[in-house]
């Protein structure tokens, strides 16, 4: 399978803000991968860069084997809080897309929209939140294209609009071949529909895998009181929290933790995520369980 | 046909959530052989998760020998589970009510016994393969 | 693509038809009137100043405040169209993509910027000429017989002079509408490409809209071609004005040149016999108060010098004009799609 999202060393930079810095993946077919990270992190702006939207300062991209934007037949967008034509109907967005896109399936797109009972005649401007981000998937997905990004598209709808969006979107996911890339701030919404996950924290992709594979590789270490400097070198602590007598530790390792001393324990994705958020924030005041504040040394 | 359901706060893995669900309908008599499983993309639909989660479920359950998968058809049951029938039970859930009654007796707790249990039957399934 | 825009580009078009449609009917309506009034009047068959200004006089004075009132409106309509289309047409064609965020939908489609571009531009900027050169031409046809009469008026009520280089006559006719629309129009979609914002581009094309058509006639039509030159001897039917100033000097100025009606004057001025300019009377004729003071003046061989240019340099001017504003339009045009091509926010 080859890469339908390849970077090398992407860096974009706005006047003073280095927006994203030193990006390097290379995103796999035939996934639904998960961007993950906190607001401002950059999640918005490797999207963009990957539609075609901005220009990189440094480095490269290459979507679907070529420069983006040379493949945006076979690449559907879908942009945070899915802008529309307000003036124009339901039905003038087809058209839209019919005019616009050479693969247009006009077949899917109005079983589509009968199926989420959109008012072909109603303008856009006038539709909820959730019916918006309906219609922006129908267009992407009626294109038929190879590879979706969706940038924070369940941000701010109802928690029945995020089910169903879902729900549509691994419907089309199963039915179609396609390759997704979805970015969030929460990791709730995407746990249950992504298989690979890219962490981005502070401008930096951290880590980046299948879901599966990050999940064996990252542990929870407790045990009593130790210096993180003194793990052997497989061992890649990404947190660590102590008490006077105690150390507790998230670590990445291919290999298995054979030392006794350590009790350990599976890591949940949203704790594996809040610890590389803790990692970029650097060393500094934290909060103990008592909230205390502790100075990490 | 059967339909899935997803508990996201029970720390079980959600395609082995799915394996469950099947095994404990055919135990239930709720699927029987030649009946079809959900399709992969109507299970993925109506819970809302990634389509390789059940298409890992329904390989492991192939894998176990209960279902065979008909390309371009679906997913079907093939084998049952145990081979012995609901009666059997019976019998056997007495024998366990009147051990369990005594190893309370004898002062186990809860987490001990359970502990013995899988002991013992860890142990009895190595001989079993040895 | 051309749905796209046509789509997007129907409110304001219908507006401007029925704007247009309003102002043709206005004009249809009293346009015959007013041109069986200008051929009873007379004014076709006479001639010269003297015998031209009372005909000239008596049809003007026949035109209630009612036609000077679309007069008005018409020269008004004409001139403001360029910069009506440039800000609320071209400001919001890009600057409303950017603020409603559906720039993210629409170059994400499987067009290209290019023809994104140029299809957003040319729907509007060919609608864009066609209204105002319309508009132009309609109020020319209504007109036409004020400007003809206008040109024999020696009456300096007339709101607006006698040539058709004089400034607002200028602008409002001929092809040079074509050139402002598509100049305007130009400048609206560029302050929105650059600005983002829809009100503050609209604000922007306004401002430099406006700098632009003032600049204009005041520094950049008068160089386009040069002037030719001609003095005037102070005969009896000298028709220009006498000034005098302190310490004995004096000035001359020309306002119509009889031999060349319509000419754009640029300046006019007292020379003596050798072609040099003179501004100091001279003695005998400072307190001169016997008969005709030109008399005395032309007695010393001053005569007056005017630098002009002739009407038959109209068109010429017209065409460099709209060349002019059309390469500017181009040129935005260009800037515009280097703007959206190379740096994205």
């Amino acid at each position: 399978m080859t890469a339908v999202i390849e970077t090398k060393g992407l860096g974009k930079r706005y006047r003073q803000l280095q927006a994203l810095a030193d990006c390097t993946l290379s995103v796999p077919a035939g996934h639904v991968v998960g961007l993950v990270g906190p607001n401002g992190a950059g999640k918005s702006t490797l999207l963009n860069l990957a539609a075609g939207l901005l220009a990189p300062t440094t480095g490269t991209i290459e979507v679907l084997g070529g420069p983006a934007p040379a493949q945006l037949a076979k690449l559907g967008f879908l942009a945070q809080d899915a802008p529309v034509y307000a003036t124009l109907s339901v039905a003038d967005h087809l058209k839209l897309g019919a005019r616009l896109n050479p693969g247009w399936d006009q077949a899917l797109a109005r079983a589509r929209i009968d199926q989420l009972d959109l008012d072909p005649g109603q303008k856009a401007g006038t539709l909820s939140g959730g019916q918006r981000a309906q219609l922006a998937l129908t267009l992407a997905l009626a294109k038929r294209p190879r590879l979706l990004i969706l940038d924070e598209p369940v941000a701010s709808l109802d928690p029945l609009a995020r089910r169903e969006f879902l729900q549509d979107l691994m419907e089309a996911v199963a039915e179609q071949d396609l390759s997704v890339v979805l970015s969030s701030h929460l990791i709730a919404d995407l746990e249950r529909v992504c298989d690979y996950l890219i962490v981005l924290v502070g401008s930096r992709v951290r880590v980046a895998g299948p879901v599966e594979e990050l999940l064996a590789t990252h542990h929870l270490l407790t045990g009593p009181r130790r210096d993180p400097a003194t793990l052997p070198d497989g061992q890649q602590v990404i947190s660590a929290s102590h008490t006077d007598v105690q150390s507790t530790l998230l670590v990445r390792t291919s290999s298995p933790v054979l030392d006794p001393a350590w009790t350990v324990s599976e890591v949940g994705l949203e704790d594996m995520v809040l610890a590389y958020m803790r990692q970029a924030a650097g060393p500094g005041r934290r909060r103990t369980p008592g909230n205390h504040l502790e100075v990490q040394k | 046909m059967i339909e899935f359901h997803l508990n996201g706060r029970s720390g079980v893995a959600p395609y082995m959530q799915l394996i469950h669900q099947v095994r404990q309908a055919l135990r239930l008599g709720l699927l029987r052989e030649g009946d079809q499983l959900p399709k992969v993309k109507d299970v993925a639909a109506g819970l809302a998760i990634n389509p390789n989660t059940v298409l890992k479920a329904y390989r492991e359950l192939e894998y176990e020998g209960l279902t065979a998968a008909r390309p371009g058809v679906g997913t079907f049951v093939t084998g049952t589970l145990g081979g012995t029938s609901l009666a059997a039970h019976g019998p056997l859930r007495r024998d366990l009510q009147r051990w369990l009654a005594r190893a309370r007796h004898a002062g186990l707790d809860d987490e001990s016994i359970e502990a013995l249990f899988l002991n013992t039957f860890r142990s009895a399934a190595e001989e079993d393969i040895a | 693509m051309i749905w796209l825009t046509w789509r997007q580009f129907r409110p304001q078009a219908v507006i401007s038809l029925a704007a247009l449609a309003a102002f043709a009917i206005l004009l249809g309506a009293t346009g015959p009137h007013l041109a069986s009034m200008y051929a009873t009047s007379g004014i076709a068959g006479c001639h010269g100043t003297g015998g031209c200004s009372y005909v000239v006089s008596s049809f003007l004075g026949l035109l209630s405040g009612f036609y000077t009132l679309v007069f008005m409106l018409g020269i008004a309509g004409v001139i403001l169209a360029p910069a009506v289309i440039g800000v609320f047409w071209g400001a919001p064609l890009i600057a409303r993509e950017f603020e409603t965020g559906t720039f993210r939908l629409a170059w994400t489609q499987s067009i290209t910027r290019a023809r994104w571009l140029a299809s957003k531009l040319a729907l509007p900027g060919l609608a864009a000429m066609a209204v105002t050169e319309g508009l132009s031409l309609m109020y020319g046809w209504w007109a036409a017989p004020i400007g003809q009469a206008a040109r024999f008026a020696n009456n300096s009520n007339f709101p607006l002079g006698m040539s058709p280089y004089s400034l607002l006559a200028f602008d409002a006719h001929g092809v040079v509408p074509l050139g402002y629309a598509a100049f305007g129009f130009a400048l609206g979609v560029t302050a929105g490409v650059l600005i983002r914002r829809t009100l503050p581009a609209m604000a922007l094309t306004l401002a430099i809209f406006a700098a632009v058509q003032v600049a204009m006639p005041l520094a950049i039509r008068p160089s386009l071609f040069p002037p030719a030159h001609m003095t005037q001897s102070l005969a009896a039917n000298f028709s220009g004005q006498q000034s005098a100033g302190p310490g004995g000097t004096f000035g001359l100025t020309l306002d119509y040149i009889d031999s060349e009606p319509g000419a754009w004057i640029f300046s006019s001025g007292a020379v003596n016999a050798a072609g040099q300019p003179v501004s100091l009377m001279p003695a005998a004729c400072v307190n001169a108060h016997t008969g005709d003071p030109n008399q005395c003046l032309a007695s010393h061989g001053i005569r007056i010098a005017v630098s002009y240019l002739p009407t038959s340099r109209y068109w010429p001017i017209q065409l460099t004009e709209t060349g002019i504003y059309l390469a500017l339009a181009l040129v935005l045009a260009g800037f515009s799609y280097w703007r959206l091509g190379r740096r994205l926010p």
